[in-house]
C-alpha cells in the first residue's frame, strides 16, 4: 500500500499530470483520426521523452496508450471507420445505433463501458500480475491455435440470417490473410509478381473498404437525405444513461472485462479476439433484444467496448512482468523503456519499482481523466453530425483514403482499398457478412503460423494441436460456439 | 435480384476455383511434419469454393422453381431502382476518379472536383453545399493531416506540384 501511495503522490506532481493530460489529448487524436494509429501516436511521442524524467515519459506514454485505444471507438462509432481491427464490433453495433439518432447513448454507453473495463482490468493488473502471467506462458503455438480457432467461432454469431454465408465470409477472410510471403517458408503466394502483395494485405486497408467506403456506395442507393443523422443533446447528466441498463447487462459488464484482461494478456492478438469473442459471447447468450444485434444492440456494444479497453491492463501486465510486448503499442513502450534505462521484465519490479506502481496508479487515474476528457467533449464529437450529408460522406470517403494511404505513404495501398469497397459493396448487396471476413483476415496469419508450429513440434501429428488441457479445453469451447446456434433456435444476428 | 444472387455466387465459386488452382502448386512438403505453404491456403479455399459451390448450387434450383412464376410486381420493382442504382454507380465512378487523380493532379486539386462530384452523386442540391464545402473540407483536411501530422500526400506532376508546394 505504501508504495502506492508514494506512487500517488509522485502522478499527481503537476508535471506528471500535465503530462498525463497531453499524453490523453494526443492520444484520443491519434486515435480518432483516421492515418494515425494509437502505436503511431505513441511512437511520435517518444522522441519527446528523451529529456523527461522516466515517471513523466511513462505518464505521457500511458495518456497516449489509453487515449489511442478509447479514441479509436469515436470514429467508429460516428463513422463507421474503425481504426483498429478490435473496433469493428464497435462499428457494427455502435454505428448503427448512431444511424438511427441515438448517436449520443452510443457515444455514453461506449465511453462508460470503455472506462469500466480499463478501471477493471487495471485493478486485475495490480491485484493478479503473477497470475496472469503463469497463464500467459502456459500458451505455445497449440494454445495459440486453439485460441484463434475459438476466436473464429464467434463467425457464428455474426453470420446473420445465413450461416453458410457467413463462413465463405471467414474463410475468404482466412485466404486474404495468407496472401503475401510465407512467415515460415518466405515463399511468395497469391502475390502475382506484384510488390503490393508482397508484404500482404494489411488489415487497416480491407476494413475501410469492406466497411467504411461500402456502406457509403451502400447509402448513395438510398434516399436523399439532408442530415446524416439527428442529434438531440440535452445536457452533460441528462444524456448519461441510466444505470438500469448496466443492470440489465449485469452479465455481459462482468463477463465482457474478464475476458477482455485475460485475452488481452496474450500477446499477439490480444484486443481483436477480446472484443470479437466478448461480442459473440454477448450475441449468443443474449436474452434481451437479441434480434437487434447487427441493427445497433446496446448489449453487443458494451461486450465489445468492456473487452477492448479491458485488453490494455492484459497487455501491460504481461509487458511489466515478462517483458514480452502483447501489441505493436506496447513494444513501442519497451522502446521507452530502453531509453530510460529500463529492461522490462521480472527483474523490474524490484529493481524500479517505483516506475512499475507508477505507471499502475497513472493507469488507473488516466482512465478517470478520459472519461472527463470525452464525456465533456461528446457534444463537440456530435455536432459532427449537424453537417450536411452529402459532405459528410464526402469527409468520410476522404478520411478512408488518407487512412489508407497514411500507412505506407502508398497510393497502391488506395486502390487495394477501393477494391476492398467493391468487394464490400457487392457482398452486403447479397447478404453475405463482412465482419467475419475481417475477423478471418485479422486472426488468419497467428491461426496458421500457430497451427503450423504446433504440427512442427508434434512431428506433423495432429494430435499436437490438442496436446494440452488449456488447447482441448479451447477447441471444445469452440466447437461448442459453433454448434450451438444449430441446437438453438437461430437468432437474427444480422452482421455488418 | 435472385437471378444476380446466383450470378455472384457463380463469380465467387470461379474465383476460389482458380485460386484454389494456383494454391496446389504451391504445395510441397518440406522437413518432417512441416505441411508447406499451399496447406493453410488449400485448407480455405476448399472451403471458400465448397460452400459457395452449394450456395451456387441452391441459387440455381431456387430459380428454376420460381422462373416458370416470376410476379409481375417484382419485374416493376426492379425498374424504380433505377435512378438511384445510377447514383451508387456514379459515387464508385466519382472515388475511382478521384483516386487515380490524386497522383496527376495533387491531393488538393483532386479533393476540391471530388467533393461537389461525390455530393451530386449523393443527391444534394443545395448551391450553397456545394460551393463552400469543398473549400472548407479541403482547408481542414490539409491543416490537420498535411500540415499537423505531416502525411506526405501526392503533389501531382508538373504545375499541380508547384500548385500544391504552396500548401504543403
Amino acid at each position: 500500500m505504501e508504495h502506492y501511495l508514494q506512487a500517488l503522490a509522485t502522478v499527481l506532481q503537476p508535471q506528471n499530470l500535465t503530462a498525463m493530460v497531453l499524453g490523453s489529448l494526443w492520444g484520443l487524436l491519434a486515435g480518432a483520426l483516421p492515418g494515425i494509429s494509437t502505436s503511431m501516436g505513441v511512437v511520435l511521442l517518444l522522441s519527446f521523452t528523451y529529456t523527461l524524467a522516466p515517471m513523466t515519459a511513462f505518464v505521457l506514454l500511458v495518456g497516449a496508450y489509453l487515449g489511442g485505444i478509447t479514441g479509436g471507438s469515436i470514429t467508429s462509432i460516428l463513422f463507421g471507420i474503425p481504426g483498429e481491427p478490435s473496433s469493428v464490433p464497435t462499428v457494427i453495433e455502435g454505428h448503427a445505433l448512431a444511424k438511427q439518432g441515438k448517436a449520443t447513448y452510443a457515444m455514453w454507453v461506449y465511453l462508460l463501458c470503455s472506462i469500466f473495463g480499463g478501471l477493471f482490468s487495471v485493478v486485475v493488473m495490480i491485484l493478479a500480475t503473477p497470475l496472469i502471467a503463469d497463464f500467459a506462458l502456459r500458451f505455445g503455438p497449440s494454445e495459440y491455435f486453439a485460441l484463434t480457432v475459438l476466436g473464429l467461432s464467434v463467425v457464428s454469431g455474426l453470420s446473420g440470417g445465413s450461416m453458410l454465408k457467413g463462413f465463405i465470409s471467414c474463410f475468404f477472410g482466412l485466404f486474404l490473410a495468407t496472401v503475401g510471403t510465407d512467415g515460415i517458408t518466405g515463399e511468395e503466394r497469391f502475390t502475382f509478381n506484384t510488390v503490393t502483395l508482397l508484404g500482404g494485405i494489411n488489415f487497416v486497408v480491407a476494413m475501410v473498404g469492406l466497411l467504411a467506403v461500402s456502406e457509403i456506395f451502400i447509402e448513395a442507393g438510398e434516399l436523399f437525405q439532408e442530415y446524416k443523422g439527428s442529434v438531440e443533446y440535452r445536457g452533460l447528466l441528462k444524456e448519461l444513461p441510466p444505470l438500469s441498463l448496466f443492470r440489465q447487462y449485469l452479465l455481459t459488464m462482468i463477463r465482457s472485462p474478464i475476458i477482455g484482461t485475460i485475452v488481452g494478456a496474450l500477446p499477439g492478438a490480444g484486443a481483436t479476439i477480446a472484443a470479437f469473442l466478448s461480442y459473440g459471447e454477448a450475441a449468443r447468450t443474449a436474452k434481451r433484444e437479441p434480434e437487434k444485434f447487427g441493427k445497433g444492440a446496446v448489449e453487443g456494444l458494451m461486450a465489445a467496448e468492456c473487452a477492448n479497453n479491458a485488453s490494455t491492463g492484459g497487455s501491460m501486465t504481461i509487458l511489466l512482468s515478462l517483458g514480452i510486448p502483447g501489441s505493436n503499442t506496447t513494444a513501442m513502450l519497451v522502446a521507452a523503456f530502453m531509453i530510460h534505462g529500463m529492461q522490462p521484465g521480472p527483474l523490474l519490479l524490484s529493481t524500479r519499482p517505483e516506475v512499475v506502481y507508477g505507471i499502475f496508479v497513472s493507469m488507473l487515474l488516466t482512465n478517470l481523466l478520459l472519461l472527463v476528457l470525452v464525456g465533456v467533449s461528446i457534444r463537440l464529437f456530435l455536432e459532427l453530425n449537424r453537417l450536411p450529408y452529402s459532405v459528410f460522406s464526402a469527409a468520410i470517403l476522404i478520411l478512408c483514403v488518407i487512412g489508407a494511404y497514411g500507412l505506407n505513404n502508398s497510393v497502391d495501398d488506395v486502390f487495394l482499398m477501393f477494391l476492398f469497397s467493391m468487394v464490400g459493396y457487392f457482398m452486403r448487396k447479397f447478404g453475405v457478412p463482412v465482419a467475419p471476413c475481417i475477423l478471418g483476415l485479422v486472426l488468419g496469419d497467428l491461426a496458421e503460423l500457430s497451427f503450423r508450429r504446433a504440427l512442427l513440434i508434434a512431428d506433423g501429428s495432429p494430435l499436437g494441436l490438442v496436446s494440452s488441457p488449456i488447447s482441448s479445453l479451447l477447441l471444445a469451447g469452440a466447437l461448442f460456439s459453433i454448434l450451438y446456434p444449430f441446437f438453438k433456435r437461430p437468432k437474427m444476428i444480422s452482421g455488418a | 435480384m435472385k437471378r444476380k444472387e446466383t450470378v455472384f455466387f457463380g463469380v465467387c465459386l470461379a474465383f476460389f476455383g482458380f485460386m484454389l488452382y494456383e494454391a496446389l502448386g504451391q504445395i510441397g512438403r518440406g522437413r518432417a511434419g512441416e505441411v508447406g505453404s499451399g496447406f493453410w491456403p488449400l485448407l480455405t479455399l476448399s472451403g471458400c469454393a465448397l460452400l459457395s459451390g452449394v450456395r451456387f448450387i441452391y441459387c440455381l434450383r431456387r430459380e428454376g422453381r420460381e422462373s416458370s412464376s416470376l410476379p409481375r410486381e417484382e419485374e416493376q420493382a426492379s425498374e424504380r431502382p433505377q435512378v438511384r442504382q445510377n447514383a451508387v454507380l456514379f459515387t464508385m465512378a466519382s472515388f475511382l476518379a478521384y483516386l487515380i487523380a490524386i497522383p496527376w493532379i495533387g491531393f488538393i486539386l483532386a479533393t476540391l472536383l471530388f467533393v461537389p462530384a461525390v455530393s451530386v452523386s449523393l443527391g444534394e442540391r443545395r448551391w450553397g453545399v456545394l460551393a463552400v464545402s469543398p473549400f472548407v473540407l479541403t482547408a481542414v483536411i490539409v491543416a490537420v493531416f498535411a500540415k499537423f501530422i505531416t502525411i506526405p500526400f501526392p503533389r501531382g506532376a508538373g504545375l499541380f506540384a508547384d500548385f500544391s508546394r504552396l500548401f504543403y
